[in-house]
Formats: structure tokens, sequence, C-alpha cells
């Protein structure tokens, strides 16, 4: 079986093509989907395995990143993204397509997927836009179907607006308790596990996220959005310091990710 | 029915862990470039709403679209800052900042965008208008005049201030509604030029036409023509004088930013060191196309040149690259954030307008600033240095970050000349399919007769009206603000997706982007391909009514491509442009009726046979006189090896070489996942690289390098060193990371001061030699290295008369470089690798200190006493070939781990920053750098700029196969890297220079740190 995934594009998303790109590297399918193909009808959701919401500046981010595009899709495809999810299929949204997913209700989410925003992604305490390294370490109890067996990744971050807050501390626990706050910036001189919910200072962690939050998941895990860009490290050599490195050229650390869904898929849906 | 006037309020909300990060970034700015402290600051959005919404959408849109229901705190019909829970105090004062009536404003279009999401039924007519409240705590009285100045841009914003009186009456000034008036349509009418020459002038003059009087009497003979008269009379013309139409076109199509005329003019050039006197007929043809010509002829890959928005090469089987650069200099003096904003953008249309379509994959930007510590007094009508410089990078890394298009190469020059004017350049790479699946070569436009001609994305405006020809005339006071404008890349990305769509599905049969001279140039250029094309203006959507026609025909709305599509397709076309959400229109089709006749509906507004239109601009006559300038000495100091360390820790501080870290980590330049070598490597990721390299084909290892050269600081020796320099940087920043010197191109950017000898320009003549002398040298070099330049630009008014003081910026070349790469994991970075790497310095040190950036400190240092010498770095480009190749040759069997360019500031520069990289030390032992200059002093030796030399380090196992390949190179083993923090010089066992690398690394990257937190 060769999952289909649906890469949504349009009204400034901007990763489409490297996000396709790196779902067929994994053995997946990848169609690029206007956003409008959904909402008209001419393309339905039910025909694909996965959804991915790439980066990019979706109507260059005014009033508030992510928050247009979560309004188009909470608005026109409500039920068509409510029955995705309830169907038990995968769902990332990288940089400013986690940006939408957390404006438009779907992370941190919760088990009805009411499509209630409990979270937000607010400017770095930097005030600035940065592209830089990050290291990552992901959560190994996590039921998060994206980034099991996982330890550490490096994958860049560009964005503005990164940093992960909340209302209230209770919901943090609650997230942390349930393996949800899967993905945080970490100091790679540490040895894993590295756990603290201290704030690292930049630019370990580049937008003062709270507890070092860089992605979150669903509390089904099949929902997964991250700031940093997974997809930026497909191969050996766009990594931040290969030349470096004595390394065997191929594969880069972040396509992984793509392969753990492709798989689960592959596993839950191959009949 | 609209009949609700609201308005919604938005604030950060203010408690542990959250910031109000716009209202701290202004504090900080405050601080840093005014020395304003501030108490602190908070950013409050403000939407003014003309709609048909109840009183409960109103609420509900407050927190379902205004504002975040996380981190925000927002209220309709009422002002935020008097909420006692979150402002328990009133400000001191508050600033209401909007745009003036007709400015672009992104965000209003945004945020109705979203209204209209909730609310599908939403009045088509409704409006919103955004807009700050900078509201401020504990200000000092006498700071705020300046303060307010800091805060925005009078050319395109208004501003209105409310004390702390008025905030504790509870009462606000806010601006008015930005309405504009209501625009009067003139009806088209003519303009006899049946007058005198003065009244000829006047009118050029007077209308910004920016024509001079050869150029006025030709058209005024055109109308005298007898067949000319006749065929007018049949369309109804006024038959012996131009319409505004035709005026306005023509002045838009002969300007000098279109039609480059200095470039073609014929040149009587006098040459006092050599007594040469000759005559040149156009210096673009004789040393720009004619190299490229003669390299054609002996290579495949030259697909495109010169003549389409950029220059194509063949860089595979499967794929085109394509690559031009641009200088957006007068709107970024004016408004640097639009300025730049609309050269990215529009640049980035090039590409989209080159062959059937590209698409835009990298972008480059290098700029020319006043120095960002100009204490002197600022003319009035410009910004500071420091002010230029955060608007056009703001608008550069808008422009680029939300068009996904990495900023992957780059400069930054300061240099007091340029507080005039900055010169803002652009450049783009775009990669195109060879070969589209209808069988069509993409790089080769195809319309036909009757084909429909299209204008797609954004509507036009009074916005940009005269930019073409603005950008011909020198910058006064009087500048007008119309030529300024706003882009909006969101509007442009979403075309970009739908273009590039329609040319995989075979729908495009030409097409070009809508720059200088709107549709005046597109169409009318596009029309010599068919001969002819008929436009109707009445046609063309509009952003306000009242346009006039020919105010329609040149406007320079920006995010617009005009596109000639197959009746046939038609429907398929506009299907597209409706799911993209993108406006197209048909405005004409193609004809070959030999003319360019333009309508309003049904009245003929134009008439322009095709061959005076592009042909009739009559050739310009200059006169150019090279007197070699004599510069005083350079007089260096007396200085122990410690005292040399502080040299160099001052000289890495200068803005020219100091770390642009924190404004390059700005820009995106990881997007489209390619970026192989990136702007800083290293083990801390903050060392700089030379040239970037990427591999745009997901999963292959072909790549390209882009790489750049500029160094104006020569122009004042020697334009010809100067332009040899360039072009030999840029080649050496490309062997840095291991080019294929068999597939290199370039692009020729010259900024240049008016060279026309005049009564404003008395030294015309010297700067046109200036130019000529530039000229050749990028004939020899681009020759020698067999390096065709594939496109370029030219902008020659770069001068400003401000208070009755003329600035006139250093003849300036940027060299930008495109070239292939055979094996992107073969690439070599800057940064040393490890202790006990062995360290070698290739090429030639000559005692070459002349307007190097050592000098230029000396002479600034010394307060003038020390001049900046006369030994300008000489090329040598046989030398440097066989080296390079020998150098890349060593690359590609992996022999070499780091290697970096010799440049501003030197070897003793280079090997800092090698150094920076692997956050370590070095020794060296130069002695035998002086084998080949006799002259050479320890001065030229750390500090001179040589050209052709590049510092590289070897793994002690290859040294021996890698000095094989160097044989018959100059190539010096000099050191190794260490593992402690001094880098430390020696000659003949003398230490002359010894430093802290680490003490060094904080000079270099303390000048230009904006912080990151």
């Amino acid at each position: 079986m060769i999952p289909k995934v649906a890469v949504l594009s349009g009204f400034g998303i901007n990763c489409e093509i490297e996000t396709m790109a790196l779902f067929d590297m994994a053995g997946a399918k990848a169609s690029r989907i206007h956003i409008n193909s959904l909402v008209n009808g001419t393309v339905s959701l039910d025909e694909y395995h996965i959804m991915a919401v790439p980066g990019g500046f979706s109507f260059g981010d005014h009033l508030g990143s992510g928050r247009l595009m979560g309004n188009r899709l909470r608005f026109g495809l409500r039920n068509q993204v409510r029955n995705f999810v309830k169907s038990g299929k995968p769902i990332i949204g990288i940089c400013n397509g986690f940006q939408v997913l957390v404006k438009m209700g779907l992370l941190p989410g919760d088990s009805d997927v009411s499509l209630t925003q409990t979270a937000s992604l607010t400017i770095n305490d930097s005030g600035q836009y940065e592209n830089r390294w990050t290291t990552l370490e992901f959560d190994s109890k996590s039921n998060c179907i994206w980034t099991k067996g996982l330890t550490r990744m490096r994958i860049p971050v560009r964005h503005g607006e990164g940093k992960f807050v909340t209302l209230d501390n209770n919901l943090l626990d609650n997230w942390s308790e349930n393996g949800q706050l899967v993905a945080r910036y970490v100091d790679p001189s540490t040895t894993y596990p590295y756990s603290s919910d201290e704030v690292l200072p930049y630019p370990i962690s580049p937008n003062q996220s709270w507890r070092n939050i860089a992605g979150v998941s669903d509390p089904s895990g099949l929902i997964f959005g991250l700031m940093p860009h997974p997809e930026a490290n497909h191969s050996t050599w766009l990594g931040a310091t290969w030349t470096r490195e004595n390394i065997e050229h191929g594969e880069g650390e972040g396509l992984i990710i793509f392969r753990n869904a492709i798989n689960y898929v592959i596993e839950n849906f191959d009949n | 029915m609209m009949n609700t006037v609201s308005f919604v309020e938005v604030a950060t909300i203010d408690r542990d862990g959250l910031a109000d990060s716009r209202g701290n970034n202004i504090r900080k700015m405050l601080f840093k470039d005014q020395g304003i402290d501030v108490n602190s600051v908070r950013v409050i959005s403000r939407y003014d709403i003309f709609s048909d919404l109840t009183s409960e959408m109103l609420h509900r849109s407050v927190y379902d679209l205004f504002s975040d229901p996380i981190i925000e705190y927002g209220l309709a019909n009422e002002n935020v800052l008097f909420s006692n829970l979150h402002f328990p105090s009133r400000p001191d004062i508050v600033v209401h900042v909007g745009f003036k009536p007709g400015v672009t404003d992104n965000i209003s279009q945004a945020a109705l965008d979203g209204l209209s999401t909730i609310f599908p039924k939403l009045s088509k007519k409704s409006k919103i208008f955004s807009s700050k409240l900078y509201s401020f705590w504990g200000v000092h009285s006498s700071d705020i005049n300046k303060l307010v100045e800091s805060l925005y841009n009078p050319m395109i914003e208004r501003a209105l201030i409310s004390t702390n009186a008025d905030c504790v009456k509870n009462n606000l000034n806010i601006l008015d509604i930005p309405i504009r008036e209501n625009y009067t349509f003139t009806k088209p009418k003519s303009i006899s030029l049946d007058v005198s020459n003065s009244e000829l002038m006047k009118i050029s003059e007077e209308g910004l036409l920016a024509l001079n009087l050869n150029e006025m009497q030709t058209i005024q003979s055109h109308y005298r023509q007898k067949n000319i008269q006749k065929k007018r009379n049949e369309l109804g013309l006024p038959t012996n004088m131009p319409t505004d139409a035709e005026l306005e076109c023509l002045a838009q199509t002969w300007s000098e930013h279109c039609s480059h005329k200095i470039f073609a003019a014929k040149i009587h050039h006098l040459d006092n060191e050599t007594n040469e006197n000759t005559i040149i007929n156009s210096l673009f043809k004789t040393h720009i196309v004619k190299p490229t010509i003669d390299i054609q002829n002996d290579v495949e890959w030259l697909l495109s040149i010169f003549h389409d928005n950029s220059g194509v090469i063949a860089w595979n089987e499967n794929w085109n690259l394509c690559i031009k650069a641009e200088t957006h200099n007068s709107p970024s003096a004016l408004d640097p954030f639009g300025g730049a904003m609309t050269g990215i953008v529009g640049v980035n249309r090039d590409i989209l307008g080159t062959g059937l379509g590209a698409r835009p994959i990298a972008n480059t930007d290098v700029f020319c600033f006043g120095p960002p510590d100009y204490q002197g007094e600022v003319p009035k009508g410009l910004f500071h240095p420091l002010r230029v410089f955060r608007g056009v990078h703001a608008g550069v890394r808008t422009g680029g970050n939300e068009s996904g298009i990495p900023t992957v190469n780059g400069a930054i020059v300061f240099d007091d000349r340029y507080i005039g004017k900055p010169l803002v350049y652009c450049g783009t790479v775009g990669i195109m399919p060879k070969i589209l699946k209808d069988g069509r070569e993409s790089h080769i436009k195809t319309p036909l007769k009757d084909d429909i001609i299209y204008m797609v994305g954004g509507k036009v405006g009074s916005d940009g009206i005269h930019g073409a020809t603005f950008s011909s005339l020198e910058l006064t006071e009087e500048s007008p603000s119309s030529a300024v404008q706003i882009g909006d890349p969101i509007t442009q990305k979403k075309m970009i997706d739908m273009i590039l769509e329609a040319r995989d599905d075979g729908l495009i049969q030409v097409i070009t982007d809508n720059g200088a001279g709107g549709l005046s140039s597109s169409v009318g250029e596009l029309a010599e391909l068919t001969n002819g094309a008929d436009l109707d203006l009445e046609a063309v959507p509009l952003k306000h009514p009242g346009l006039s026609p020919w105010e329609i025909l040149v406007s320079e709305s920006q995010e617009r491509m005009t596109v000639g599509v197959r009746k046939a397709d038609c429907q398929a076309f506009e299907k597209l442009a409706s799911l993209h959400e993108v406006e197209a229109t048909i405005v004409g089709k193609f004809t070959n009726t030999g003319s360019f006749d333009v309508y309003y509906g049904e009245e003929v507004v134009a008439h322009l046979p095709m061959d005076f239109l592009h042909n009739g601009c009559p050739q310009l006559e200059l006169k150019s006189q090279w007197i070699k300038p004599n510069h005083n000495g350079i007089s260096f100091p007396d200085k122990d090896e410690k005292g040399m360390g502080e040299i160099l820790s001052r000289l890495l501080g200068r803005p020219n070489i100091a770390s642009k870290e924190s404004w390059v980590r700005s820009y995106d330049h990881e997007v489209i996942a390619q970026t192989v070598i990136k702007p800083f490597g290293g083990v801390n990721h903050d060392s700089p690289g030379d040239a970037a390299v990427i591999a745009p084909i997901h999963g292959q290892t072909q790549g390209a390098v882009i790489s750049n050269g500029i160094i104006p600081r020569y122009s004042d020796i020697d334009t010809y060193a100067m332009a040899a320099a360039s072009v030999d940087e840029a080649v050496r920043n490309a062997v840095c990371v291991g080019v294929d010197l068999d597939l290199i191109a370039g692009l020729d950017n010259f900024c240049w001061p008016d060279p026309v000898e005049s009564d404003k320009t008395p030294d015309g003549k010297y700067k046109l030699a200036q130019l000529v002398r530039a000229n050749r040298a990028l004939d020899d070099v681009c020759r020698a290295y067999r390096l065709p330049c594939i496109s370029g630009k030219d902008s020659m008014k770069n001068d400003a008369t401000i208070n009755g003081k003329k600035i006139s910026v250093p003849p300036t070349l940027l060299f930008t470089l495109i070239g292939n790469h055979k094996d992107v994991t073969k690439a070599v970075s800057s940064d040393f690798k490890e202790a006990g790497d062995l360290i070698y310095l290739l090429g030639e040190t000559h005692q070459e200190l002349g307007a190097s950036e050592l000098a230029f400190m000396l002479r600034d240092e010394s307060k003038g006493d020390s001049g900046i010498g006369n030994n300008v770095p000489q090329i040598d480009t046989t030398r440097n070939l066989t080296l390079y190749r020998a150098l890349t040759k060593s690359m590609s069997r992996g022999l070499v781990a780091s290697a970096h360019d010799c440049s501003d500031g030197g070897l003793a520069t280079a090997l800092a920053e090698c150094c920076f990289g692997c956050d370590s030390g070095a020794s060296l032992e130069i002695s035998n750098i002086f084998s080949k200059s006799q002259d050479l002093n320890i001065w030229g030796a750390l500090f001179g700029e040589s050209l052709g030399r590049i510092l590289v380090s070897i793994k002690p196992e290859n040294s021996n196969e890698f000095e094989k390949l160097m044989i018959g190179n100059e190539c010096n083993l000099i050191g190794n890297v260490d593992s402690g923090d001094l880098i430390i010089v020696k000659k003949l066992g003398k230490t002359v220079l010894t430093s802290s690398m680490t003490e060094l690394r904080k000079e270099w990257k303390k000048t230009l740190n904006e912080g990151g937190n």
C-alpha cells in the first residue's frame, strides 16, 4: 500500500513542495491540495490517509500567525477535518501549519475534537524572526505516532512567533501527563534524557517557549504539530555542521518523522 | 446597508511569562538609535470597520478574528487603554499612527478577508483600516519630538498625539479614517509640441518625463511627419501632437531606467594617462554583450541572454536556472521598508516573467548604507543611515520570508557617501523545467497574433506613477510620494502559485512582469514579439475610481503580471485564477499591425508605431576623460605584536567587516530545504560563509553556487581595479565552496553617480571615464575567466541634492555569480575544522593596501593625516584562474578541509574568521609569503587585499597530495590550527601579531549586534 498524503497549499503556505518531497522520499504519494478545492468540494479529504499543513506565511501572519488560515479551516472545512480526525488518520502541522492547528483548536486539542483554542504561539521573546538550528528532545512516553522511537533531532527553526503559551499551568500539567508535550528544545551538550521545565537560555530555546515546548500532539497521538522544520533536514548535506562531521551521506535526521506516519497508516489502513 | 462604523482595539495580555514583544522592540530601538530611555511601551492594534455588521457579529469577531483569546485582550467600540484591569495607570503619551489615504494596507486586506470568512454574506463594500496606538510610560518631555518622529514616516503615514492629560480624561485623539479624496478623472488630452525648445523642456520637467531636449525634439518631429498625421487622422486622434498617454508611454519606454541610454551612448573617450582618444559606440554592446556572445559561440549552456527579464542557463538535462538582480535605490531612500520590499518582490516577478515562467528559489540582498554610527548632520528629507538600514532590512526580510524564498547570499557595505542615496540590490535565482509537458522549451516565449492579453494579480492604483522616470532623476526634497509603494507579498505568492500551475498546464504563451512603466512597458515590450498589440485601459481593474487613462497605462502598482493566453485556453486559465483567488482580467490582444494601440473603451488614446516606440530614442553623445587621481600615502603607526592584534581587533569591528549575523539570521535562508552551505557555519554556527550552495532538486546532489563581489572603496583610486576586484571576489567566493568553473555566469549591476557633464555635474567627464574603465575591466576579466554576463542592470543617477549640497555615491559595481556544483557533498565550508590541520595561503601577496579597509581605518583614526594610498590591488587573471582550477580539483577529491577568501582586511581578517568557526586559535609563520614581492611590509602582508588569494586548511594526511595538485601555483604552508585561544603570527620566528580569538570575536560581533534577547 502506498499511503496518500494531502499537503495543503494556498494563501501564503510556502513549504508545500519540500513537504511533499519528504513524504514521497519516505514512501508515500503526496498531492498538493489547494484549500479552496477542499472547500468547493472538487477534492475530498476522505480520499487521503494523511493531511499535512506545511509552513509558510499564510495571509502574511496578519492578525496573528495562523489565525486567518485556522479560521478558513475552522469555518470552511469544519466537518471534513473532524471526520478526518475521527477516522483515526494522522495530521501534521509544521511551523505556520502548527500555528494554524493551535489557533483552530486542533492542538493540543481534546478527545471530542471540539476545535476550541486552548493554547497559542506568540512572538519570540527576542522580538525577531530567526532562522537557526536547534536540538529537540522527544518524550519517550508519548503516544504520538509521528515521534515513535525518537530521542533527539537537529532541525532548524524559522519563525517569529513560536513561543508556546497557554492560559494556566494546570493545562500544561495535564498535557505533560498525557505525553502531549512531545518535542522540547534541549541543550545539545547534555545527555539524553534531559527533562526540565525550566526555560532554557536563548538561543538554546530560540523563542523562550513555556517549558521549552517545540511541538505538541493531541490526546490520540495522531495529530502532531511543531515549530521547527523536520522537512528541512531530509538529507545529510543540509545539516548545520555537516562539513565538520565524518558522515556517510544519505538520509537526514528529519525524514523519520514522515516515515513513522506512513508506517502507521500501512499498519492500520492496509486491509 | 453600510450603517455601522465601529472599531476594535487589541492589546497583549500583561502577565508572567508573556511580554509585549512589539513594545519591547520599540523600547530597544528608541534607546539604541536615539538614546531615548522609556520605562515601558505597549502597542495596541486598532481596526476601524465600515460594514453592515450587527453588534452581535462585531462582538463575536473580537475573539474569533481580531484577537487571540489566549494572549490578547480585545474590545469593540471601547479603548483598551482605559481598561483599568489591563492598564492600571494612564500612559504619559500615546501616538496614533496610521496610513495616509491610498497607501497599501496589507493588514486591513487580511482582516477583511478574515471577516468575510466568518460572515460570508458580509457586504462587499465593507472596509477596514488598521492602525497602531503606541503608548509610553516614563517619557521625558524633552524626548517627545524625537520619539514621535522615529515612529512614523510622514511620506506614507500620519501620527496624532494624546498627552497624559488627555488620557486621564479618557480622551484619546484618534486619526480620521484615511479615505482618499475623490480622484478626478481627467479626460484624455493632447499636448502641443509646436513650441520653443525651452517650452519643450518645461513640458518634460513639469511632467516628470525625464526626457532631454534632443528626445523631446525627436518626438516633436515624429508628429510632424505627413504619413503619421494621415494615420492619426484615420484613427480620430489629434493629428499633429501626442496625447498625454502617448507622451507618458514614450517617456517610460525611453527612460534611462528602461532603456539604459548612458550604456547605449556614443562616448568620446580621452585618457590623459595614455593619450587614448577613441569613440566607443555603446558600452553595453561593446563590453558586456560582445564578450558574452563570443563565449556563447563556444558553449551550449547559454540559453537566453540580455533580452528577457532574466538570463537563462542550462543547468542539466532537465532544468534551467535563471538569475537577475535589480536595484531599488530611490524608493528605499524615501520609504526604506516599502521601497526595499517592492525591490525584492519586484525582482521575484522578473524570474516569474522569464521565458514561459520560472520559479524563484533563492534571493540575494546587497545593501550600501551610510555608516550606522554616523554622527554628522542628516540632510533634510533623508533618514539617518541606521533607520534606512532597519527599514530596508525589514522590507527585504518581509518580502523574502513571506514569499517563501530563501535569502542565501548578500553583503552590506558602509560608506559616508551612501547617506544621500542607499543602494538596495535585490537578486533572485529561478528554476524552470527545460521542456514543458506540451513539448515547448520553457525559456522561449511563443505569443501569436490574436492571443489574449491578461493582467493578473493586483489592481491598478495611483501608487507608483512615475517610478521609472523618477528613478532617472536625482533625489530632491520635492520627490513625489506617489513613487513610493508597499508590496503585498501574499497577493503575489498566490499569483506565483497560480502562474506556475498555468505554465505546467501549458496555458501560457508569453509572460512578463509589470514593473517600471507598468502596462505601457509590459504590453509595449511583448508587442515587439508579434509586431503589435491592442490594449483597453477601461477593462483594467482599479483600486479606486477616477484614474485617467494615461495613469492606468503607466502606473507601477505592484504584484501584476501580463500574460498572453490562446483563446482556447482562456476558460481554463480563468478557472485556475479563481481557485487561487487571483484576479485575472482580459485587457487586450496581440496583433501584427505594427503598432501599439491603446484604447479607453471605444476611444483611441494612443497609437504608437512599434519601431518609433522601441527604436526611436536618439542615441546620446557623451564625453569622458580619465585623469588619474593621486592620493596621499598611508602612514603606518609603530606597533608591537600586541598593537597589531589591537589593529586587527578594530578592523574586525569596522561595520564593513563586522559580523552581520543578527541581521542575516532574520532572513529565512533555508526554506525550500535545499541550502547546503549557509550564510553562517562553524561549530557555533557563527562564522561567515563565502558563497551559498543550494541543491534545489530534493534528494539529488547536483548544486548551484551563488556568490557576489562588491568593493566600491577601490573606485577612489581606479574603477578598473574596482570592477576587476568585484568580479574576482565573486569568483573567489565561488571557488571557496568548490564551484564547477566550466559553468559559471554573471550579472553586472552598476550603480553610478550621474556621469553626464552638466551645470549640476561639472565632473561628469571623469565619472563617465570611471564608467568606461569599469566596463573595460568587466570585459577583460569576464573573458579571461570564461564568465559570461547573462543579465544585469544599471542605475545611473545615484545623487542627492539636499539643502543645496550634492552627495554622489562612489561608483559601485555589484557582480553576482551563479555556477554549477557537480556534487554538493563535496562542498567546502570556510571554518577551520580541528586543531592540527595545516593552514596554507594560496596566491601571491603584494604591497597593495591602496583603498583597503585598513587604509580607510588609518585615515579615519588619524583624522585624515594618513591617506588611502595609490597601490590598489591589481589583477592577474591567468595566474588566478590556474590556481582556482587546481584548488577546485583538490576539493573534488575531498582534500580540502576549509577554504576562505582573503578580501576586506586581508589575510589577518580571513584567519580570524576561520578560527571563529573552529572556536580555537592558530599559529602562523608567514615569512614565505614575502618571496614574491620586494616591497611587501608586514602591514601589506597581514592586511593587504591582493586578489586571487584563498586561505585553506588541509588535514595533515592529505597535505602531500594537495601540494602535488597545487604545483605551479603559489601555495605556502603558513601554519596550523591550534587547540588554544591564541592567534599568533610570526615572521622569521619573531611574533608580529598576537591576540585572543575570543576577544577578537567579541569585537567582531559587537558592532552590528542587534541582540536576540
